[in-house]
């Protein structure tokens, strides 16, 4: 029964293939750093260097055979944008509309700085602040008419 | 108001709008949708074997008529609903369109069996080690691709297929094509 439950299980997952053979350690270091940057299509946020699903496989084989083939990093990252967009990469480059993710952070915390540094330095540099006046004392217009007997009664109960 | 507090709420606006602006664009699309980018260009040539006979399939070949290429593999659970309504399709629009299955990540056995042989409904494509899906953006199975009878990529489909919208996507692509993009390599 075990043996059929997991026959079962195993037989809805793809066989897996071996990688394709790899190149000299130089060039192989190249391929893995590409893998780095590339954003596998079947996993959640895995490069396809550090996925074992068979589309992620199947793309280091191709990174391999461009890069055996003498294509550039630059070209070997457009061989990918040109089938899966800028998806495809894990950074995105800091050109047009990404621009603004990459230095957004950088001028909020530049502005925080300065308002930081500018409300410390206030006290220090800020003229003494004026003696404060002494309060006016209330007018007799201010004062509610001497008849009212709700506010005496409150004013007496006050000055108990 | 005063002037240093005007430029304070202008640069907090101006902050706010840029970060909405973001995540406007953000939210607005499906996290799991993986963009394709193939749509109007031509399609990557390939030189497959058939499963059924061994002879070499080659894409340039087969330009003049509405090409449907369907990605598959028996281990996959959807592509066994899908395999009918293709099926269906080849059979009854084999006159004015080409069918073809293309394995993805499977063995030629387990293909065989899956695919019915040697009476399939539609010719199927051996991918070695998936060479060819990475050409063309795969990004799982089952996905189909609709090529036109110049070879260019009109639409690419990355869900079980039914019926409607199989006849849907077969009526698009006997239409003319929009300008062609630059070829991909």
């Amino acid at each position: 029964m075990t043996a059929w439950v997991l026959g079962l299980v195993l037989a809805s997952y793809a066989p897996q293939q071996a990688g394709s053979t790899l190149l000299d350690p130089a060039r192989e270091a190249r391929v893995q750093a590409l893998g780095k940057q590339l954003r596998c299509p079947m996993c959640q946020g895995l490069s396809i260097a550090d996925s074992n699903s068979s589309a992620a496989r199947a793309q280091m084989d191709k990174v391999r055979e461009l890069v055996a083939s003498g294509r550039t990093d630059e070209e070997i990252r457009g061989y990918f944008t040109s089938r899966y967009g800028e998806w495809a990469l894990l950074e995105p480059p800091a050109t047009g509309m990404n621009l603004l993710v990459w230095l957004l952070p950088l001028l909020l915390l530049l502005g925080g700085a300065v308002a930081i540094a500018r409300t410390i330095r206030r006290p220090a540099s800020a003229p003494p602040a004026p003696p404060a006046k002494p309060a006016e004392p209330e007018t007799d217009k201010d004062r509610p008419p001497p008849d009212d007997p709700w506010l005496e009664a409150v004013r007496a109960e006050l000055r108990r | 108001m005063t002037r240093r507090g005007l430029w304070i709420g202008l640069s907090l606006a101006a902050v706010t709008a840029v970060l909405l602006f973001v995540l406007a664009k953000g939210f607005g699309r499906d996290p799991h949708e993986v963009p394709f980018q193939l749509r109007g260009k031509p399609a990557p040539d390939f030189t497959l074997k058939r499963l059924d006979t061994g002879a070499p399939v080659k894409l340039s070949e087969l330009k003049g008529k509405p090409l449907v290429l369907n990605f598959w593999a028996s281990w996959c659970g959807p592509c066994k609903a899908e395999h009918p309504v293709v099926a269906m399709a080849a059979r009854r629009f084999g006159q004015e369109f080409q069918f073809y299955g293309v394995v993805f990540e499977d063995t030629e056995e387990n293909a065989r069996a899956f695919a019915g042989l040697p009476d399939p409904a539609f010719p199927q494509l051996m991918d070695e080690r998936s060479r060819m899906a990475v050409d063309y953006g795969v990004t799982g199975v089952p996905e189909t691709y609709f090529i036109d009878a110049q070879g260019i990529i009109r639409e690419k489909v990355a869900a079980p297929l039914d019926p409607r919208t199989m006849m849907e996507k077969l009526a698009a692509l006997k239409q003319p094509a929009g300008p062609v993009s630059e070829v991909v390599r």
